[in-house]
């Protein structure tokens, strides 16, 4: 930095407290956050409001969107409601998404704490390890262990976790690595605390911010993990998921686009809410990069 | 007649007023300190008179004048000159090094072609001849191993070598005046004295004019002919050195002069010493 | 220059222990995993054929102590030998071969065309941070960052080529089309096209927002301020001295990226029906073709090592500081 630029890291002064009214003046994270907490909420208490079965056939095949003889968004080749298959495959999306994610940072937090924490040769060991698994394209690698797995919704679940957990762990290294020198740590480490404490207590609380920004990250790359995998027909083809609707509708792409499109739209949406409370979590952690 | 005229430059940010009503001359040739403490306005006044201040900052020029005398004996006011001009003026007529050596050198260039840029842009000299002209200021800078040197990058130079290569990229293309923006803050003792000793001696080999901006009174005993005192974005005193030293009017100006440490130089005397050039080079 | 083959002779030591261990764990996951080893490199073929399966444990040296087995199976994979596909009965690496150039061409171009244009979308923001165009890097970055690839494509369709008709659905070449290797490779280009669009400007949406960030940073540094204290004119600032660093981050993006770029690509080749290493891949798990399913992993993984080596040296070529020797 120049002399010219002034520094000021309000978030340093003001603590957790001023990153969290930082993140209510961020309008597009506040408006994300809403918007995620309603899909949320469609998706636990949609399907017995609208009450309509996502896999039976509710009316005529391909019926476009707001055609008066059908439903709101459609139907499929089979007469099923695309809007009833959106609320409830939504269920399976997200349920799959957030423990995956949180599958994915758990073991990352584990490697990644371990590793930046010890240092020296435990450090070289799982980076090295980490490596591994960064090596194999990621989408192939979940592809690979279902295959290896067979289907079901939990097994799905743990490919995804077990191919995204690098991502994290990477990351918590580096932050245990830049807070393992500060002061604080030192002065903890003076007074006998044992490791697990100054890691899980001292160090780890210190290391949040990017951690929390990354989790929210993660949970979107699972929701278009799991997107992808259902699309591709590798998941149990009785759970109706976003994916699933988009992949058994595929052959229909050109005759009937909404089928495709609404899943979709509803990923995309979703992602973004998720993505804009990231960016506005990033912002309030680290004012100066607003913007960027 | 003066080579830079100042007045009443008035630079803002927002609301703030980051250099309020500044009046003072350079004359051809000699050494003008600029002191203040932090924040007081020196950077800013020095990059308005390179009209660098507006670039990439929220920085507004108000009101002012900058009457620079150009070689031919015509004045013009740098406030008033638009971009094209000011490019011609940059590097040439005036030139500028910063506080910080280690960061002011581009990384992924080696320093002997960040010299040779400034020639090829004033005097567009071929590449080859560029370098060889570049190739002499690492003799004027007294950098030693020319050769081998003029291929490295900054990331393998020390901080007083990259001052010197930016001192050799200010000069490269003769300047009448150059601004030196506190050049050794950032620099160990003894560099800090090889970095001001070698200014001090360029500038009698060149005859060009220096503004040396510091916030050390004690770097000013040494090498300033006269000093203008910054405060709060207000030129608070100006006069000749030993006028300055002997009977300072503000306030403000008797604490810097109280804090110079009675050391070095200006240890068990009360005046300011002339800097002495043999054997402070290496 | 010793130093320097030193030091790629490193990385490239590096890169082949990698790909060893990948190797390693690949064999490793397919023993722990539930049900018969031999079950899952028969494939359809093998069900309920006892005679087989048998066939299948001599083979592969099943019936072996495990530490055996996986000496025959990383000896074998070093001598390039990736097995027999149980569908097409051909060697494995040979058809992953056959297809490579599908695949490389569709992630190359996707590379190309969002590092490229992310380039110049952040250098072009980063000069006007407050503008419109500036938020719209914000705003495509994070929809970008959301949207599924292989949904991109699939209304890339439906606009481009139903609605419009402008552009091919799938495929890499139209069979109809006779004409001499001009008029084909305008054909193959012109269905690269969309599936190259769809796959790279998702990344497009991320490099156009890390170019800007960074070519801000750099923008604001010492250096640039020197550059214009020399005279020199903003156009010069700008690409030559800001640009070359302002590239280091996007380049080691798009390098730490070529894992996921392969990924993105394997779903688009599906939905273009793109004759690729991906859709390869999706075809041979349906067939429970193992040998296949395997050796796409592990010729993948040796994919990303050399892209992620490539990266390193253009890194070196762009950045001196990166010393001889050093890591990343
Ligand atoms: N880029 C900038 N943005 C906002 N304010 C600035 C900037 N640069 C300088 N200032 C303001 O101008 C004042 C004077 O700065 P400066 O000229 O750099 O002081 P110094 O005398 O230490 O060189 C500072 O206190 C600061 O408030
Ligand atoms: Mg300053």
């Amino acid at each position: 930095m120049t002399d010219l630029g002034i520094a000021i890291d309000p978030s340093v002064e003001a603590g957790g407290r001023g990153a969290f009214r930082m993140f209510l003046r961020n309008k597009a994270a506040v408006a994300g956050l809403v918007v995620f907490t309603f899909i949320v909420l469609v998706t636990i208490f949609g399907p017995p409001i609208y009450g309509v079965e996502a896999h039976k056939m509710a009316a005529g095949p391909f019926l476009g969107p707001g055609d008066d003889a059908g439903p709101l968004l459609g139907t499929d080749y089979l007469g099923r409601d695309i809007l009833a298959g959106v609320i409830t495959g939504g269920r399976t999306t997200l349920f799959v998404a957030a423990v995956a994610g949180a599958m994915a940072m758990g073991l990352g937090l584990v490697v990644g704490s371990l590793a930046g924490y010890f240092g020296g040769w435990i450090d070289a060991l799982l980076m090295r390890f980490t490596e591994i698994f960064q090596a194999m394209p990621s989408l192939l690698f979940s592809l690979v262990l279902i295959y290896l797995m067979g289907p079901g919704t939990w097994k799905e679940t743990l490919a995804i976790g077990l191919t995204l957990w690098a991502l994290p762990a990477r990351l918590t290294r580096a932050e245990f690595l830049r807070v393992r020198e500060m002061e604080f740590v030192k002065a903890s480490r003076a007074i006998g605390s044992s490791d697990l404490r100054i890691m899980t207590r001292t160090i780890l609380p210190n290391a949040m911010p990017p951690l929390l920004v990354a989790a929210t990250l993660l949970v979107v790359i699972a929701i278009l993990f799991h997107a992808g995998l259902a699309f591709l027909g590798m998941v149990d083809i009785n759970t109706i998921s976003w994916g699933s609707i988009m992949g058994k509708n595929r052959g229909y792409t050109l005759t009937a686009w909404w089928t495709v499109a609404f899943p979709g739209i509803a990923i995309v949406i979703t992602g973004l809410s998720i993505a804009l409370v990231g960016d506005g979590l990033q912002d309030a952690f680290n004012p100066k990069l607003r913007g960027r | 007649m003066a080579l830079l005229a100042l007045n009443d430059l008035t630079v803002t940010f927002d609301d703030f007023t980051a250099v309020d009503s500044v009046n003072f001359t350079i004359e051809p040739g000699e050494t003008l300190g600029v002191v203040g403490e932090s924040g007081s306005g020196k950077s800013v006044t020095a990059l308005s008179i390179m009209r660098l201040i507006e670039m990439g900052t929220r920085a507004k020029i108000e009101r002012g004048q900058a009457e620079f005398t150009m070689p031919d004996g015509s004045t013009i006011d740098l406030l008033k000159q638009n971009e094209t001009t000011m490019r011609s003026i940059r590097g040439n007529q005036i030139a500028m090094i910063f506080q910080e050596p280690l960061t002011s050198l581009n990384p992924v260039y080696p320093v002997g072609e960040q010299i040779a840029e400034s020639l090829r842009i004033h005097e567009r000299l071929s590449r080859k001849a560029a370098m060889a002209r570049a190739r002499q200021m690492f003799d004027l800078v007294r950098i030693p191993e020319a050769d081998k040197r003029i291929r490295q990058y900054p990331h393998e130079m020390s901080g007083g070598m990259r001052q010197r290569i930016m001192i050799a990229i200010a000069l490269c293309c003769g300047p009448r005046l150059l601004i030196a923006d506190e050049p050794t803050t950032a620099l160990d003792v003894t560099i800090q004295a090889q970095i001001l000793g070698l200014i001090k001696q360029l500038q009698v080999e060149t005859g060009t004019a220096v503004m040396l901006i510091t916030h050390d009174m004690g770097v000013i005993a040494e090498v300033a002919d006269r000093v203008v005192v910054m405060n709060q974005s207000k030129v608070v005193e100006q006069g000749p050195v030993d006028q300055i030293f002997h009977s300072a009017k503000e306030p403000y100006t008797q604490g810097l002069i109280s804090a110079v440490p009675r050391l070095g130089s200006m240890a068990g005397k009360d005046d300011p010493e002339a800097f002495h050039l043999a054997g402070s080079l290496q | 220059m010793i130093a320097l083959a030193r030091s790629i002779g490193i990385r490239l030591g590096q890169a082949i222990g990698l790909l060893l261990a990948v190797v390693v764990i690949v064999f490793l996951m397919i023993q722990i995993a539930p049900g018969d080893a031999a079950l899952y490199l028969a494939g359809e073929q093998g069900v309920g054929d006892a005679e087989f399966l048998a066939k299948i444990r001599a083979d592969y040296g099943l019936d072996q102590p495990l530490l055996v087995q996986l000496g025959t199976y990383v000896g074998n994979v070093a001598q390039l030998d990736l097995g027999e596909s149980t569908y097409f009965s051909q060697p494995v690496l040979g058809l992953i071969l056959d297809r490579l150039v599908a695949t490389a061409l569709l992630a190359g171009a996707a590379l190309l065309f969002s590092v490229t244009i992310g380039v110049a979308l952040g250098v072009f923001t980063a000069r006007r941070p407050e503008s419109p165009a500036s938020h719209g890097v914000t705003v495509m970055s994070l929809v970008g960052f959301a949207t599924p690839v292989f949904w991109l494509a699939l209304m890339f369709i439906v606009v481009f080529a139903a609605k419009w008709g402008i552009l091919p659905v799938g495929g890499i070449e139209d069979v109809r089309y006779e004409g001499g290797w001009f008029g084909e490779t305008i054909d193959m280009l012109q269905h690269l096209v969309l599936p190259a669009i769809s796959l790279g400007i998702i990344y497009l949406a991320i490099y156009s927002r890390l170019a800007r960030a960074s070519m801000l940073e750099v923008l604001e540094s010492d250096y640039i301020r020197t550059a214009r204290a020399k005279g020199a004119h903003e156009r010069v600032v700008v690409y030559k001295h800001a640009l070359r660093n302002g590239i280091i981050p996007v380049v080691t993006a798009a390098g730490l990226q070529i894992g996921n770029l392969l990924s993105g690509a394997l779903l688009v080749e599906f939905v273009f029906a793109w004759p690729g290493i991906g859709r390869l891949m999706i075809t041979s798990i349906f067939r429970r073709d193992s040998p296949m399913v395997v050796g796409i992993v592990i010729f993948s993984a040796a994919m990303v090592i050399i892209a992620n080596l490539l990266t390193d040296l253009v890194y070196r070529l762009i950045d001196p500081r990166i010393r001889v020797g050093g890591s990343r």
